[in-house]
This record gives structure tokens, C-alpha cells and sequence, in this order.
């Protein structure tokens, strides 16, 4: 999870505030308009890094809501008198925010490669609707004659025509921005964006919409890129179709990756450095001045002419060798010297009462279920009822079905017939994350825990998958009750406490297992589907999961798919034999060792050998 | 109505013509992973090539016997450059890449062959065209661009059904780390699937040359109406990538005759409610 910044992140980001506080007392004209625009283009690549950094969505539309923001002012100006900054602002953000929902509501069904055109796409949609048509000024683009003004009756506060009021105001802007997007990736809303990014299957099946989740960052983001699309209007007061375009959009990108994506400053840098580096390239006289210094002072002159004559070859070039060199761009080469984040010390919590209620787990009932992959039918009509508080096993040769199954009992797929009922109600069908909302959780046959963040944070977002309303954004409600639930749930799953703090992609193999039971633990569900809870364990650490699985059967029913025939006959109170996606036989340990007909589809050897 | 006809027969050309830019866009990505931004360009040195090839020869299939082959040593000097770095890298440093690369084209085709527009002229024995109505005629060129891009078409589907590269990729579309575990060297084989993308890319762009006038950008519409194209028929899907191309040719034209000044947002809402039905395109695997 992102933690706070780091001092020498702090230590750069306020000398560069320090910076642009005094610009204003000897900085000539040029050069207030050149900070505004970066600071400007600053929001709205961090508006960008919270859908490409933080989410893991690659917008290549995002200028969409720039240009949008920006066309705004022009709407909302009278023809030769100032719009209203009071009415200009919230409107293109709402502008924005309001297309971001209708284009959102589509793109987001998406993923991947498809988003990223998906979103392209109607980026240039938006830019031939400005372009092709004369809504507002056509292919020249259009003029805002008299820059906005902020009043409250006749009472005139702010006036953009005043260049150093509008550098302030900017900067202002900035600094509110910057500060809202910290706060928010760092709330439980922030948290699971930053879930999705690592592993959006596994939010899912945590009981998070995620859906839901994403779509409410793509409108957040291209409002805020609205917000500065409408300050960018008031540098020139001009704007034109190319604002919406893709190069725009892939200019934004470029500056979150050269600062580095996922840290929020990082982009900001990004947009300083390659500002600078535009500019310079541009400008034949500072060329032949950096030039001079490794050159004679003609030749410095004559490559100066050439490289400012063909800049954007020189600026490719540049990116080039930046995305080839420094992968995590910029705030990659801070972070180095930053060293680890600390981490919140996490408050003390006292262990529960010796003795648990037995609580009364979930029934799950199969009835006649079938999945079928085409022609291949992969589950074929399999009936069977797991009563609650027991450990049922699923055993069977490989590809008799038995992933399939659970994931049809989880909602990953849906079933091609028959039902599935929780407790009398039927969730066969449903998607994942309301099947989990009703309680039951899952793990994976490769572990699937959100690699980056703790063991700690990863059960904080299993806690708060099934409270009531998981989307919020307050930091304190109900914090007391999720911790408790954390810090219980790496008790019972036997996460020693020095290693509950540490990113779960440092921990073992068998830690990120057992990590997996306490997320499912923390999120409270009452029935745990497992596929092979102990796979890849050595015999200590199979025997302590064992053990924690007769436990954990006082208040859950535990289902799980194993191909540990030991652990899993000493284990399980039922067991269910699939063979070739059909039910062959369900009993006890005892019953299905004796079994004739498992014994010969499957066991074979092994019941023989292991019959005392 | 011969209105519409011209448009609806213009509008299959068209679709043809960018099938070839697609299918070399959606090979390159369901078989490399790479989504290459720079693939317009290919489409843009076609162009600008065959004018300056025409110059010569006189006669714009020439162009095409010395371009292409020109066009597949170009793209495999630039995946030997460039792309190659990116095999193992994130889509994210892929678009950064790519898109840099597209400034460096724009700019050496300005130094080249400048900003102004170009014509390229129609070959002598192909001027002229089908009478249609007293008034209208279908121009020969446009119905021999038709037929090359068919013929090309079917010549690619018997590559690709028929023989051993084809099966390669035919496996790669599918599954591509099962490739490389059959043990085919995938550097040839990404390097082979880079230049093809390329000297498609280029062939369109050669083709197209006579067809409207040669100007700076000349690509880009092409790189983005080829993504279109790609997403609606399924990444890695020659087939998909036929079909949506055809779709969006037709949907193009019709759309400019009855929704002029909403024409170029047509194919996007065409994308878009084939994305809703099928959020993977028309013959993708489920995204």
C-alpha cells in the first residue's frame, strides 16, 4: 500500500513549493505563465496516475476530460464580459465528471488492452465531435475574450486576468489537489483501488464490486482533469479540438510514466522534467549553450540549430532512452535514496477468551449441477449437501472437475444448470463479489494474496469486504472493530506477529498460505471453499494448517479440494469423490476408503497401502 | 441511392484497405504482446514511400514490388532497435515507447519529404472507371485496390491455415507462452511477426497512396481506426480483425450519408455496443 511520503520526498516536494511561492518576486511574465501551465498540467497527471498508478487502469483517453474541462470555460463565458470562477469551476467539473460516468459505465467493462483502446476510442470521439462539428468554434478552435473572474455580487475577490493572482491560484489548486488524492488512496476506498491494481480476481472474490470501485475513480479522475482542463482555458484564453485528442492523452501518460506511476509526486515531477526538457529542446540559443560547454562554440551553434529545428525527434529520443533506463521513471531514482517506508504502529490488541462459541456455521446444498465448456462437459449433475461446522473434502483424479466446481459454487463461472443454495438461498449464478457478501470466501490453488501490501493491510481489506457499506472513504469509522478482526484472524491462522507488518511478497511460501485463511478469517465468512489449502507445504507446516483447520470448524464449514491423501483423510469429516465431473460416491473417510468403486476409478495403490 | 451505392462500395474498399493495417496490429499484439502505437507510421512511410517511389517508376505496383520488401527490412531493423527491449516490460512502458517513436517519424517525414500535401497519380491503364448511372462511375483503381486486398487476404488465411508459420501462429494467438514451450525460438519468431505487421501496415499505405492526397499524419487516423478495428474483432483475430474491418468500412460510409456531421462518431458507437455484447470483441476470448 502506498505509505506516507518519505522525508526526502517531503524535503523536495516543499522546497519546490518554497520555490514557486517566491517565483512571483522576480520571475518576468514568461516566466509565471510557464509554472502555471506545469502546475495546470501537474493536476491532471495526477488525476491520471490515480487511474494508472494507483488502480492499474491505462486510460488513453484521459485528455477527454481535459479538453471537456477546458471547452467548459468557453461555454459557460458570455461573449465579451468574465464568467463567474464561482459557476466555471464547479461546472466543468461537473461536465467532466458527468461524461466520465457515461463513457466510465462502458470502458470500465474492460480490461487491459481493451481499456486502454476502449478509452482511446472515445477520446477521439470527443475530439471529432469538437472538431467536426461548429458547437464551438469547429477546427480553429475558439476564444475566450475576457478571462474569469471570482465575485460574490458586486464584490470582485479573484480576477485571472491578474497573472500573479492566477500563478497563486494555481498553485493553490495544486497543492489541494495533490493533498486530496494523498488522503484519498490512503482511506479503505484508496486501499482497495490499490487491491484491484495487484489483483482484481481476488478483490472479487473478497465481496468487493469492484465494478463499482472502478468506475467511482474514472469519474473522480476525469473531474479532476476537468478542474484543470478549466484553469488551462484561462492561460490563453483559448482552446482547441487538439486538447481532447490522443496526442494529448498519450503526452499525460508519458509524464506519469517518466515520474514514475503509483506514487502520485512522481507524475508531478514528470510534468516538470519534461516541461523543461520541451522547452530547452525547442530553443536553439540554450541548446548551443549546453552544447559550448562539451564543444566549440560553433559547432555548439550548428547541432544547436539542427536539434531545436527537428525537437520532438530529439524529445522522442529522449523518452526513449528515459523508459529504456529508468523503468519507474523519476521517483524511482528518490525512492533509492528514500529508503523503506515506515509502517503505522499497529495498536496492541489483547487476545479473545480462551473458549469460542461454537457458532453455527452455513449449510451449502448442490443440486444437479452441471458446468459445461462447450462440448465439454466439465461438472455433470452433481448433488451433494455439506452440512455446517465440518471440513468436507473434494477428491479426484486431476481434470475430474474439481476447480471447476468450486468455482462455480464461488460465482467465478456461472452454472450451465442446477442450483446452488447457501443456507436455503439460491447464489448459483450470482458474481463472485455478492456471493462473498453472503459469506462465503474462498482461496486459490496458486496463492492469491495482494503481494505488495502486509499481511496486516491484506486482512484490513478482508475486514472491510463485508461491512455493511465497504465503499467509504473515512479512516476512523469503525477502525477499532477491523483491527480486532485483523489481528484475531493472524492469531488463529498462526502469522507470528513480527512478520504481520511485512509485504506478503517477502513472506514464505507457507506464510502467504496461511496469510491467505487469515484474510478469509478477517473477512468473516461462514463457509471457506479452499483449493489445496496444502500445496507446496513441507510435513511441519501441513500439520499445523491441518490442525488449524479442525479449529477453524467450530464456527465455519470448510469445503476444500486436496490432493494430500493423508492430511486430507485425517482431516475432513466428509469426503466427495468426483470422477470425470461426475459424483461418484460422498461419505465419511472410513466409507470412502472402503468404497470398491473408488478404489478402483481412483485410489487404487494408495487405499491398498494405506489400509493398516 | 447510387449515392449510397458509391458510399457502401467505398466504404467495403475502405474497410479492405484497413484490414491489412489491423490484421498487422493485431498479430503484432496477440502474438508479442506489444501494443505498438508507431503502427500508423508503417502506414505513413507506405505513403510517402510510394510517392517518392512513383517518382521513379511511374507506376504505383512497382512502388509496391520495391516497398514492401523495404518495409519488412525496416521493421525488423526497428524490432532490433527498440521493440525488442519491450518483450518483458508493461503495456505502460510499451504505448511510452511506441509513442515516442511515432514523434520520431513524424519528424523525419517532415525533414524528408516536408509538410506539404502530395498526390500520387493512378496508373495510366487503370484510369477511368465503371459506369454506374448517367452521372456516376466507379473508379477501375479503386475496384483493383479491392481486388489486391482480397487476394492478399486470402493469401494470408492460406498462410496461416496451411502452413508451419501459420500454425505457430495460429498457436500463439491462442496461447502464447505455449510457443515459446514448443520450444520455437520466439525472438525469430516476434521479429518475423514485427516486420509482417510493418510491411502490411506499409502495403495499405501504398495502396492507399493514389486514393486521396499524401499529407504529415497521413497514420494516425489509420493507427486509431485500426484499434477500433482490433478491439472489435478480438485481439489476435485475423478473422475478427476481417470482419470488423469490413463492419467499420461500411458503418463509415453509410454513417457520412446519413449522419454527416456525427460521421466520424459512428464507429466509435458501433465499438461500443460491441463491447457491451461482448466485452472480449466478436471472436476474442473473453477479456
Amino acid at each position: 500500500m502506498l505509505s506516507t511520503p518519505r522525508p526526502l520526498v517531503i524535503l523536495v516536494l516543499v522546497a519546490l513549493l518554497a520555490y514557486a511561492l517566491a517565483l512571483p518576486f522576480f520571475g518576468g511574465t514568461f516566466a509565471l505563465k510557464f509554472a502555471s501551465r506545469i502546475m495546470i498540467i501537474g493536476i491532471f497527471v495526477i488525476s491520471l496516475d490515480l487511474l494508472i498508478g494507483i488502480t492499474g487502469m491505462v486510460s488513453f483517453g484521459h485528455a477527454l476530460y481535459f479538453g471537456l474541462g477546458a471547452y467548459s470555460l468557453y461555454f459557460i463565458s458570455p461573449e465579451s464580459a468574465a464568467a463567474n470562477g464561482f459557476l466555471a469551476i464547479p461546472f466543468a467539473i461537473l461536465l467532466a465528471g458527468a461524461v466520465a460516468l457515461v463513457v466510465g459505465s462502458v470502458a470500465v467493462l474492460t480490461k487491459g488492452f481493451y481499456f486502454i483502446m476502449v478509452t482511446l476510442a472515445f477520446g477521439q470521439m470527443g475530439f471529432s465531435l469538437f472538431f467536426d462539428t461548429k458547437i464551438a468554434g469547429g477546427t480553429d478552435g475558439a476564444y475566450i475574450n475576457v478571462r474569469p473572474v471570482f465575485s460574490i455580487g458586486s464584490q470582485q475577490l479573484l480576477n485571472f486576468s491578474n497573472r500573479t493572482a492566477f500563478f497563486y491560484f494555481c498553485l493553490a489548486a495544486l497543492v489541494f489537489s495533490y493533498l486530496l488524492l494523498l488522503w484519498l488512496v490512503r482511506t479503505p476506498f484508496g486501499r482497495v483501488l490499490q487491491g484491484i491494481h495487484h489483483n482484481e480476481a481476488r478483490m472479487s472474490a473478497l465481496g468487493f464490486n469492484t465494478y463499482a470501485y472502478k468506475l467511482a475513480i474514472y469519474v473522480i479522475s476525469g473531474a479532476m482533469a476537468g478542474f484543470a482542463g478549466v484553469l488551462f482555458a484561462a492561460i490563453d484564453g483559448y482552446v482547441a479540438p487538439e486538447l481532447l485528442g490522443w496526442r494529448e492523452s498519450g503526452l499525460a501518460i508519458m509524464m506519469v510514466v517518466l515520474g514514475g506511476a503509483g506514487t502520485i509526486y512522481g507524475p508531478l515531477l514528470g510534468a516538470i522534467v519534461y516541461s523543461m526538457v520541451e522547452e530547452t529542446l525547442k530553443s536553439a540559443t540554450e541548446l548551443t549553450a549546453i552544447f559550448s560547454l562539451v564543444m566549440s562554440g560553433a559547432t555548439a551553434k550548428w547541432l544547436g540549430g539542427i536539434v531545436a529545428n527537428s525537437w520532438s525527434m530529439a524529445l522522442g529520443f529522449f523518452l526513449i532512452a528515459a523508459v529504456l533506463a529508468a523503468p519507474k521513471g523519476i521517483a524511482g531514482f528518490i525512492e533509492k535514496f528514500a529508503g523503506e517506508p515506515k509502517r503505522a504502529k499497529p495498536r496492541e490488541i489483547k487476545p479473545p477468551a480462551e473458549h469460542r462459541e461454537r457458532a453455527k456455521a452455513m449449510q451449502l446444498e448442490v443440486d444437479n449441477l452441471t458446468r459445461a465448456f462447450g462440448g465439454l462437459v466439465a461438472v455433470d449433475g452433481v448433488t451433494v449437501r455439506f452440512p455446517p461446522n465440518r471440513v468436507h473434502g473434494i477428491i479426484g483424479p486431476n481434470g475430474a472437475g474439481k476447480t471447476t466446481f468450486i468455482n462455480v459454487l464461488s460465482g467465478a463461472l456461472r452454472p450451465t444448470r442446477g442450483n446452488v443454495r447457501l443456507e436455503r438461498e439460491e447464489i448459483g449464478g450470482q458474481k463472485p463479489h455478492n456471493v462473498a457478501r453472503r459469506g462465503l470466501g474462498r482461496s486459490y490453488q496458486r496463492t492469491n494474496v495482494i503481494l505488495p501490501f502486509t499481511a496486516r493491510e491484506n486482512c484490513l481489506l478482508a475486514a472491510q469486504a463485508q461491512h455493511p457499506s465497504p465503499f467509504r472513504f473515512s479512516n476512523s469509522w469503525r477502525r477499532e472493530e477491523e483491527d480486532e478482526a485483523v489481528a484475531n484472524a493472524l492469531r488463529a491462522a498462526g502469522i507470528a506477529p513480527d512478520r504481520a507488518d511485512i509485504r506478503a511478497s517477502n513472506l514464505s511460501h507457507g506464510e502467504q498460505r496461511q496469510l491467505e485463511i487469515a484474510m478469509l478469517i478477517a473477512s468473516g465468512a461462514k463457509l471457506l471453499l479452499l483449493d489445496e489449502p496444502l500445496a507446496g507445504m513441507g510435513p511441519e507446516e501441513t500439520g499445523r494448517v491441518t490442525a488449524l483447520l479442525r479449529e477453524l470448524a467450530a464456527d465455519h464449514t470448510i469445503v476444500l479440494i486436496e490432493h494430500d491423501m493423508d492430511a486430507i483423510f485425517a482431516a475432513a469429516d466428509t469426503l466427495t469423490v468426483l470422477v470425470e465431473g461426475r459424483l461418484l460416491a460422498h461419505g465419511t473417510p472410513e466409507e470412502i476408503r472402503m468404497n470398491a468403486a473408488v478404489r478402483e476409478a481412483y485410489l487404487g495403490e494408495w487405499g491398498q497401502e494405506a489400509k493398516p | 441511392m447510387d449515392l449510397a451505392l458509391i458510399q457502401l462500395l467505398n466504404g467495403m474498399q475502405y474497410g479492405l484497405l484497413i484490414f491489412l493495417a489491423a490484421s498487422g496490429l493485431t498479430l503484432v499484439f496477440g502474438i508479442m504482446g506489444v501494443i505498438n502505437l508507431s503502427h500508423g507510421s508503417f502506414y505513413m512511410l507506405g505513403a510517402y514511400g510510394a510517392l517518392t517511389l512513383v517518382g521513379y517508376t511511374g507506376d504505383v505496383f512497382i512502388a509496391l514490388a520495391i516497398g514492401v520488401p523495404l518495409a519488412f527490412a525496416f521493421g525488423i531493423a526497428i524490432e532490433w532497435l527498440f521493440i525488442r527491449h519491450l518483450y518483458d516490460r508493461d503495456h505502460l512502458q510499451q504505448v511510452l515507447l511506441t509513442f515516442a517513436l511515432i514523434l520520431i517519424f513524424n519528424e523525419a517525414q517532415k525533414l524528408i519529404w516536408g509538410s506539404y500535401p502530395h498526390s500520387v497519380p493512378v496508373p495510366d491503364y487503370l484510369q477511368g472507371g465503371i459506369k454506374i448511372s448517367a452521372l456516376l462511375s466507379y473508379p477501375y483503381y479503386r475496384v483493383a485496390v479491392a481486388a489486391f486486398c482480397v487476394a492478399l487476404a486470402l493469401a494470408m488465411m492460406f498462410v496461416i491455415q496451411k502452413t508451419r508459420v501459420g500454425r505457430i501462429i495460429r498457436a500463439g494467438e491462442s496461447n502464447r507462452e505455449m510457443v515459446e514451450a514448443l520450444g520455437i525460438d520466439s525472438r525469430l519468431l516476434f521479429r518475423f511477426v514485427f516486420a509482417s505487421g510493418a510491411a502490411l501496415a506499409a502495403t495499405a499505405g501504398i495502396v492507399a497512396a493514389p486514393l486521396e492526397s499524401v499529407y504529415p499524419g497521413i497514420g494516425e487516423p489509420v493507427l486509431i481506426i485500426s484499434f477500433v478495428v482490433v478491439v472489435i474483432g478480438g485481439i489476435g483475430s485475423i478473422k475478427g480483425a476481417f470482419v470488423g474491418a469490413i463492419l467499420i468500412g461500411v458503418a463509415d460510409a453509410l454513417g457520412k450519408v446519413y449522419f454527416p456531421a456525427f460521421s466520424s462518431s459512428v464507429v466509435y458507437a458501433v465499438m461500443a455496443a460491441v463491447l457491451i455484447a461482448r466485452p472480449g470483441g466478436l471472436f476474442g476470448r473473453a477479456a
